[in-house]
């Protein structure tokens, strides 16, 4: 069963039979956390890198922001028994338009606050599909863990 | 004929853009006009007179009471809401059905960009003097209509577009206007001329993959950047993904920081919400 991640969304599961996907990640990112021993996993789709662009927001949207997403993400799967240290942890998106000027950059930004987080928080991420000026598609079979990505030019393939 | 004649041949069949809406919008110049003149002319086109009751009637505008009659509508609604359900009504029509297959779009995803791209506009003009809504809601919402003529002809080769894209790098555009002799832009201009829309609306719908559309015309600058932002969200983006350029320091002539950006960004996903009755015009 599809399980559909809108813009600025999360949806965490520990149904074997369900598949969580995001359509169209563009600056956005998508990232996609499972537990193979418990069988837990979560997806966010977040569009923003930093939270204190609009606070009001941020409490009620809390996944539309890296800093806020993040860690709701890891916290919702932890209370469905996900261990920290069985993570394996997926990354995609962060393209941006084509633009010398570097000021569209939306996308480089929300990579970059996710790369701090881990790095302060000791997370590795096992694979990712970043940037360039792609569109992509992601999806988490909670079964199986496996994650499939369509990215526009570069066709289907497993993660 | 070659390929380029063939497709300017079929300009000359696309469909007439509803006379309701020119007739109008040209009423709707008058600031004194009254609801019933625009009701007898709108009464004609029965999809419009559908859409203004029932989006009258939807969450969007935030109206409580119930709308029953056209005349009655028209007065609750105000004049500038009412120019953008006469347009998203006269356009929808054009972006119904599979189109935009060649682009990779699924149904209905064209439409979605289209009015997410013509919010967006909306929600920029804040930062834009100068621009009318109407126009910018009108041009944002029209800006990919040369998809909708183009796609069959990208699907037939959309192959060596795409290995063009991924070997230099260029834009989706540019891998168009090579392997096609023509591009999307450019045929949404022609059609925009044809629908005799007026000039800086023609303008904005052709140059809206300018790399330099924010150095144009204000009305240029607002839909190329809209559509640059509705991209990069994601929203009806099919296998043109984000290979599309626009220079971004031309941001500093209206004054407008990336932050200013991000809150349009955020703020249109909250419009998408309200704008359930418009997307499923």
């Amino acid at each position: 069963m599809k399980v559909i991640v809108g813009i600025s969304d999360m949806k965490v599961s520990n149904n074997i039979k369900e598949t969580l996907i995001t359509y169209s990640l563009g600056s956005c990112i998508g990232v996609v956390i499972w537990d193979p021993v418990v069988k837990v996993g979560g997806l966010l789709h977040y569009m923003l890198p930093d939270s204190r662009l609009d606070q009001a927001r941020a409490q009620k949207k809390p996944f539309m922001f890296a800093d806020t997403g993040i860690p709701a993400l890891f916290k919702e799967c932890y209370s469905l028994g996900a261990v920290k240290g069985r993570l394996i942890v997926k990354v995609v998106g962060g393209s941006q338009i084509l633009d010398p000027t570097g000021l569209f950059s939306i996308g480089k930004r929300n990579y970059l606050i996710l790369s701090r987080l881990f790095n302060k928080n000791h997370i590795t991420i096992a694979a990712e599909d970043i940037g360039g000026s792609v569109n992509r598609t992601v999806s988490l079979e909670i079964g199986t863990g496996r994650v499939h990505l369509k990215v526009s030019g570069r066709g289907e393939f497993e993660l | 004929m070659n390929r380029v004649d063939e497709i300017l041949a079929l300009i000359r069949h696309v469909p007439p853009f509803p006379k309701v809406a020119e007739r109008v919008m040209q009423l709707l110049k008058d600031p004194d006009v009254t609801a019933s003149q625009l009701a007898e002319v709108i009464q004609y086109d029965q999809a419009i007179t559908a859409n203004v009751l029932k989006i009258c009637n939807a969450a969007y505008f935030g109206i409580s009471r119930k709308v029953n009659s056209l005349d009655e509508g028209l007065v609750v609604i105000g004049h500038d809401i009412l120019k953008d359900i006469i347009i998203a009504s006269s356009s929808a029509r054009f972006f119904q059905g599979k189109v935009g297959a060649g682009y990779g779009l699924e149904q209905g995803d064209m439409w979605r960009h289209s009015v997410a791209t013509g919010i967006m506009a909306k929600l920029l003009v804040r930062h834009v003097q100068d621009v009318d809504q109407g126009s910018a809601f009108t041009a944002a919402l029209l800006h990919d209509i040369g998809k909708r003529f183009l796609s069959s002809f990208v699907a037939d080769d959309f192959e060596k577009i795409v290995e063009k894209v991924n070997r230099e790098n260029c834009t989706f555009v540019e891998a168009e206007q090579e392997i096609l002799g023509i591009n999307h832009a450019a045929l949404g201009g022609m059609i925009l001329e044809k629908w005799e829309f007026d000039q800086p609306l023609i303008d904005a719908v052709r140059e809206h993959h300018n790399a330099a559309a924010l150095e144009r015309a204000k009305l240029t600058a607002l839909v190329a950047l809209s559509n640059s932002l509705v991209i990069s969200i994601g929203i009806g983006v099919g296998d043109d993904g984000l290979a599309s350029e626009l220079r971004g320091d031309g941001l500093k002539q209206f004054g407008i920081t990336m932050d200013m950006l991000q809150i349009c960004m955020a703020d249109l996903l909250t419009e998408l919400e309200r704008a359930n009755e418009l997307l499923n015009i």
